[in-house]
């Protein structure tokens, strides 16, 4: 700590007692970078790395790519058989990379995966941002209707009734401009069919292939009308990226001529356009997995997937609620003995970061940071994002507790000849602290259940994973259930430690 | 010893020294009383630092303190080097809650003094039994008595070794069956020669170990003498009025 602290504060010793802070905050900081780095991109990279990270979203993913019911801790799909087969000819292994859908295409600017390939259409607008390899599958979009509801059977009967689809897809775009449509945007694939089966909705337009997996297999749905429009699926690939998609354009080329591609389209019964054929023949094919098979598997093959994911929301918690800890400490310092700038600095943070949601903090950090030239990986920027929310609520956690140390302990210390600092260290500190211990506590329970929020920025820990294994077998409740057992037995603990340090503070004593 | 001249001090905005003049030689024995609020602990507060004042000076063993505007470093150390010539006893004891007693006595001349840790615990020792409580040593303040926190509070001060001890109404929160333990530590110490000041309502007290009494009123000192002098011939009639009120008969 140098003359610049010294400036900052009104004594020496606060800054021993900082310098303690942040050489804490400084080892919590060291130990996050430890983490994954972001992928990088170019084709050498890729070579040199070993494997392809491409990206793509598992949550109701079927048949693109989607949780194997049988191993739920691993993904099969269409296009996971293309990314393997992409890698293999690229001479290195295929690695996915888990991103919400409507992300994929800021995760891959970012740096976060060399491609991605997702059902994403060519669209101009997405030719703006990112370059596309040559059409790996051409789509075509279809309507599904209730079975009891015969008024509808096109587009056009639509008007004046309520339509769902997934944002940012063609299909959205054919509906908007339908006319008198009462769009309804769904971020996942599987909850518009449930509330078409329903009736919150009139019909559902999306790509045909989910249309096949999730619409048509529901007995109380059916198709409306034959396809509409059609389409290609591209793989994005980062701009300047060039070599990457010649390379790519290659092997797809190669793959056609071979007979590979037919092979694994036909495997998934997506080869040809007339989606009648793709229903009747589906549960015929091997190695075709259909959604009854997977609501039946026993509940126990998706246990090492949750448990995995609980493992994830454990270490990001607990890394973030250290950062909490340690960095509002720094803060409730800094704003209650430090000079103006560094008080108003502090106080003006604690409140901007308790004033914005924690959502978009974490998107900035996520995706804002990189149009600045800061890329963060997705684990430190859950750590960064949780812990520099946490820390502002920690912080007014601890003035309340210096507030609530009556100011004779203050005065007596100083009149023993102590400095602030060394007051403020010895003497008000450990009181404090003590008397912030229950709801620090509480705050980290409430961290645990918060750090669900980090699956917005490509993280899977156990709710992403529940969504995801839930969204492919539709066993919302019994996964629900599971997780919900899981977070209980992560947070139970604590409660129980809280209400312990809440009696003994109680019990007055020590 | 302490020397405080010209003082002036408010409260926001609310004046309550308007020029307080006061001197206090080594070994002396100064009480001061007065009714409540008429500024006795505002005074002491005054002379170790804990409270600024607008204007005057107040010197301690040849320490100056001027009015505290601006809290420039040097005047924070000059704050601090008389704090530790002077120890301050407060009413509510102020023992740290989160330290045993030795704890307490040990922190400042270790923290502070540098002293090793273990010197400084056998100095304790020796101030537990000057108090008489050698068996509470390792006790935390909230399992004693009133009058064993105030008296490991004298203790405390003491282990700086000052040169004066500034006593707030030591007496005030206690019990009455706890006052005379505290009085006979004060009592001793002022046997032993300490420089002592002391605010306090207990009047027969100030009587008898009193060189000198000072009567303080809405923040002035209204008349200073022997206790003999004041308690039996007042010449103000404002100390006659407060006495009246406050002693028996
Ligand atoms: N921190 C403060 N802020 C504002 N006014 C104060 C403060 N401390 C003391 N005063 C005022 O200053 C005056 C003198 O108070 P002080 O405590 O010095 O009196 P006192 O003689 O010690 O009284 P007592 O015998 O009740 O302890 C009172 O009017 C009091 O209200
Ligand atoms: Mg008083």
């Amino acid at each position: 700590m140098g003359p610049l602290t010294a400036y900052f504060f009104r004594d020496r010793r606060i800054e021993r007692t900082l310098g303690f802070a942040s050489l804490f905050l400084a080892v919590v900081l060291l130990l996050a970078q430890a983490a994954p780095v972001a992928a990088g991109g170019s084709l050498d990279k890729i070579t040199e790395r070993g494997y392809l990270i491409w990206g793509s979203d598992a949550e109701g993913g079927a048949p693109y790519v989607f949780p194997d019911p049988r191993d739920p801790s691993h993904l099969i799909g269409f296009e996971v058989d293309l990314a393997d087969a992409i890698a293999k000819r690229l001479g290195v292994k295929a690695r996915q990379g888990q991103n919400a859908w409507d992300s994929l295409i800021p995760a891959l600017k970012r740096g976060d995966f060399d491609i991605v390939m997702n059902g994403i259409e060519i669209t101009p607008q997405r030719k703006e941002e990112v370059l596309f390899s040559l059409p790996y599958y051409v789509y075509t979009e279809q309507l599904v209707v209730r079975k009891d509801d015969n008024t509808i059977s096109a587009i056009g009967d639509l008007k004046g009734k309520k339509a769902g689809t997934l944002s940012g897809t063609v299909a959205q775009e054919i509906l908007t401009k339908g006319g008198g449509i009462d769009v309804r945007i769904y971020s996942g694939q599987v909850e518009p069919y449930e509330d078409l089966a329903i009736g919150r909705i009139d019909g559902v337009l999306l790509d045909l292939p989910i249309a096949a997996y999730y619409g048509k297999t529901n007995p109380k749905l059916r198709y409306a009308g034959g396809p509409i429009g059609e389409g290609y699926y591209g793989i994005a690939i980062r701009k300047g990226n060039d070599d990457l998609k010649a390379k790519i354009d290659g092997i797809l080329a190669e793959l056609l001529r071979s007979g590979e591609l037919k092979r694994i389209y036909q495997k998934w019964d997506l080869w040809g356009p007339p989606q009648e054929k793709l229903t009747r023949l589906y549960r015929e094919k091997t190695g075709f997995v259909g959604l009854e098979e997977s609501r039946k598997a026993p509940l126990s093959t998706f246990l090492p997937a949750l448990l995995k994911g609980a493992g994830i929301t454990i270490l990001i918690s607990s890394t973030s609620m250290a950062l909490a800890i340690s960095l509002g400490l720094l803060l409730t310092v800094c704003r209650l003995y430090g000079r103006p700038p560094l008080s108003t600095l502090s106080t003006a943070y604690i409140e901007v970061y308790r004033g914005t949601p924690l959502l978009i903090q974490l998107y900035i950090l996520y995706y804002g940071l990189p149009n600045i030239g800061i890329s963060l990986s997705p684990v430190t920027a859950a750590f960064l994002g949780l812990g520099m929310n946490y820390a502002a609520y920690e912080a007014e956690i601890y003035r309340a507790g210096i507030i609530a140390v009556p100011k004779g302990q203050m005065e007596a210390a100083l009149s023993l000849g102590m400095s602030q600092g060394l007051a403020l260290r010895r003497v008000v500190l450990p009181q404090a602290l003590r008397i912030a211990t229950p709801g620090v506590t509480n705050d980290f329970i409430a961290l645990f259940k918060d750090s669900s929020l980090v699956s917005v920025i490509a993280m899977v820990e156990l709710t992403k994973t529940y969504s995801i294994l839930a969204a492919s077998t539709l066993r919302f409740f019994e996964l629900g259930l599971i997780a919900a057992i899981l977070y209980f037995c992560m947070s139970y603990p604590l409660s129980i430690l809280a209400r312990r340090l809440e009696e003994r503070l109680k019990g007055g004593g020590r | 010893m302490i020397r405080v001249r010209g003082l002036r001090k408010s409260y926001g905005g609310q004046l309550l020294f308007r020029r307080l003049d006061l001197d206090i030689s080594k070994g002396e024995v100064v009480v001061l009383i007065g009714p409540s609020g008429s500024g006795k602990s505002s005074f002491l507060r005054c002379v170790n630092g804990l409270e600024s004042f607008e204007e005057g000076e107040v010197t301690v063993g040849g320490i100056a303190l001027h009015s505290i505007r601006g809290r420039s470093r040097a005047e924070g150390e000059a704050i601090r080097r008389v704090r530790l010539k002077v120890g301050m006893v407060f009413q509510q004891f102020n023992l740290f809650p989160h330290m045993s007693v030795i704890g307490n006595i040990v922190e400042a001349p270790v923290r502070v003094l540098g002293v090793d840790r273990e010197t400084a615990a056998i100095e304790a020792r020796k101030l537990l039994r000057r108090i008489n409580i050698e068996g509470k040593a390792d006790s935390y303040p909230g399992e004693l008595s009133g009058g064993e926190q105030q008296r490991v509070a004298i203790a405390r001060a003491l282990a700086m070794r000052p040169e004066a001890m500034l006593f707030d109404e030591p007496t005030s929160s206690l019990d009455p069956e706890m006052v005379g333990e505290v009085l006979s530590v004060i009592r001793d110490l002022v046997g032993e020669g300490m420089t002592t000041v002391i605010a306090t309502h207990e009047m027969g007290f100030a009587r008898e170990v009193a060189d000198r009494v000072v009567v303080f009123d809405k923040g002035e000192i209204v008349e200073t003498g022997p206790p003999e002098e004041i308690f039996s011939h007042p010449k103000t009639e404002r100390t006659r009025a407060f006495l009246s009120r406050v002693l028996p008969g």
